[in-house]
């Protein structure tokens, strides 16, 4: 029965995500868009907590380097494709030199210290001259491949979406391969994880710079899509809702990462249409939101511990995976 | 008795708030050779193993393993060369099948990485197919072959255990450490664990083993190692190591 179930939802998912972009307007069209962009890095958040167990408050801010990467790249004359490709790889490297030191750390103190290295690159990022300072890098060429331009909301959506696919193709391969087992075996124990000859410290260091990479792909496309980036792109918002959505999603399951980023990427949606009706302050819809980030992760955590997915999918006899 | 000697502790210790838990032990176990670690609890026998292993680092001494000096390498080397060890407390991977969690087991000796995987290239097809095979032959030889497809984390303690042991010979080790494997064993679990043992003798597998149940271990044993205090107080053959009088007064003193 689920090897037709399967196969059946999977098309009908790509079905509607390849029509979707046809039938909205342009301001549906950029949600759309920032979910998926939000779907790719909260893929890689999902792959850290959940098969690592490793936090990281920081996401935004490979998110940030994939599109200052992408930007400076093309703007400096090189074909957007190359600059797209080198986002994620540009987001990789920063893991993995940063990692080496930080994931000496556990538990909160990562996450406190990923949260630093945001904060530290944002200000750097609003003060160095060759990223514009405050105001950004701005005029970005659009990405473009050999004579075709995406210039229409909808072919950026398309690009979204096949990087959030590639993503997810790429999280399920790993996670049930060697590799994964490895991930998922250093999740429950590291002490057993090792002595089954597994190199916890390398293993972690290569998820982080997964996720990183993931961030840093999402990056790139969101810098051709907009057309400008700025240190006020990246807050540390941003880092906190990647988690609120992987958690909501359910940690380290594969299609998680989509339905959080669905989930929390409307609800703010419909707060901001409350938070910006007539007669509310100005500060509503940054303090809604955090407000609902909170509430959300408390309720989440309370009555649905394993996400969204874990609990909508329940099978009688066999545990989702964690 | 073969001559040459697979693992060799030379005055290891190590201490706990400045209490040695491990105190200049000295042993060697000769390649092939069943040899049993006994005593008291809280005499050390767990952390010698830890030692060995390289889960907790030693003050002094040194190990060698086949030749190897060991004694400062990270524990998933001294796994690569083919030590492989089942805890006391079952720590069995959740999130996994009873299969997955046996095919981590060969973690050691395969190579397939995060690209070949995640490109899953033709290679890596072929190996993981290897893996799940040898895996399911494991837990044949331990009586978890039934509960493959199950997830681990739901197996009762007794097959947990089972299902550490059938990690561990994935990893085809040269060195298998077992910690208490019988505790919590019922008649014939325990029965089929000590057919197993001689099983994997017969096959020339080097076993160190802590065990208390010493009717157990003199059937398994070529010798026996007493640890009491953190020292070793008694080294031999089964037989002589149950009369000696400083064994007896161990156990007696822990007894009253
Ligand atoms: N990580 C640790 N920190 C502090 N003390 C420890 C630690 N590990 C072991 N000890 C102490 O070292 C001593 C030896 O412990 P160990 O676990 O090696 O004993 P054991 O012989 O395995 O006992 P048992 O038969 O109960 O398993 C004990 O006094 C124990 O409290
Ligand atoms: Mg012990």
């Amino acid at each position: 029965m689920t090897r037709f179930v399967r196969p059946a939802a999977l098309l009908l998912v790509a079905a509607v995500t390849l029509v979707l972009p046809a039938t909205l307007d342009d301001s549906a069209l950029a949600v759309y868009i920032l979910l998926g962009l939000a779907a790719i890095v909260t893929a890689g958040v999902s792959l850290l907590m959940g098969y690592a167990g490793q936090v990281s408050l920081g996401q935004g801010a490979f998110y940030a380097i994939g599109a200052y990467t992408a930007a400076l790249l093309s703007l400096g004359g090189v074909p957007p494709l190359v600059g797209l490709l080198a986002a994620p790889v540009a987001a990789a490297v920063f893991a993995l030199v940063i990692g080496t030191p930080l994931l000496r750390l556990r538990g909160h103190h990562l996450a406190f210290a990923t949260l630093a290295m945001q904060l530290i690159l944002l200000s750097l990022a609003g003060q160095l001259e060759f990223t514009g300072g405050d105001i950004g890098l701005q005029a970005i060429p659009q990405f473009s491949l050999g004579s075709f331009e995406a210039s229409g909301a909808a072919a950026y959506a398309y690009m979204t979406w096949a990087g959030l696919a590639v993503v997810m193709l790429i999280t399920h391969n790993v996670i049930s391969s060697r590799p994964g087992r490895a991930l998922r075996a250093l999740a429950t124990s590291e002490t057993a994880a090792a002595s089954s000859g597994i190199p916890v410290g390398r293993y972690k260091l290569v998820v982080f710079a997964l996720s990183a990479t993931f961030a840093g792909l999402a990056g790139g496309i969101y810098c051709f899509y907009t057309g400008y980036v700025a240190p006020g792109s990246f807050p540390v918002l941003i880092s906190i809702q990647y988690i609120v959505m992987a958690v909501v999603g359910g940690l380290g399951t594969i299609w998680g990462a989509v339905v959080g980023a669905t989930a929390i990427t409307l609800l703010v949606q419909g707060l901001d249409r409350l938070a910006s009706l007539p007669g509310m302050p100005t500060y509503a819809p940054s303090v809604l939101s955090y407000a609902v980030y909170a509430l959300v992760l408390i309720v989440v955590v309370l009555f649905m511990p394993r996400g969204l997915v874990p609990a909508l999918s329940r099978r009688p006899d066999r545990r989702p995976r964690r | 008795m073969p001559e040459e000697s697979a693992l060799s502790v030379s005055g290891v210790s190590r201490s706990f708030g400045g209490v040695y838990a491990v105190r200049d032990v000295s042993l060697s176990v000769a390649d092939g050779e069943v040899c049993a670690v006994i005593g008291p609890n809280g005499a050390g026998k767990s952390t010698l193993f830890n030692l060995i292993t390289g889960h907790l680092a030693a003050e002094h001494g040194q190990i060698t393993f086949h030749g190897h000096r060991v004694d400062r390498l990270a524990p998933h080397r001294r796994a690569r060369l083919g030590m492989s060890i089942v805890f006391q407390a079952a720590r069995v991977f959740g999130g996994m099948t009873v299969r997955e969690n046996v095919m981590v087991g060969s973690h050691g000796r395969t190579r397939a990485g995060f690209v070949s995987a995640a490109l899953r290239l033709p290679r890596h097809r072929r190996d993981e197919r290897e893996i799940a095979a040898e895996a399911d032959v494991a837990l044949e030889r331990v009586g978890l072959a039934e509960w493959a497809d199950r997830p681990a984390d739901r197996l009762p303690i007794g097959q947990q255990r089972a299902l550490q042991l059938a990690r561990a010979l994935c990893a085809r080790p040269r060195l298998l450490l077992l910690d208490e494997p019988a505790s919590g064993l019922r008649g014939e679990e325990r029965e089929r664990l000590a057919s197993l043992v001689e099983e994997l003798r017969a096959g020339g597998l080097t076993i160190l083993l802590i065990e208390h149940d010493v009717a157990f271990v003199t059937r398994l044993a070529d010798r026996i190692v007493v640890l009491d205090l953190g020292q070793v107080i008694a080294d031999g053959p089964p037989a002589e190591v149950r009369a000696d009088p400083l064994v007896l007064a161990a156990y007696l003193g822990q007894a009253s």
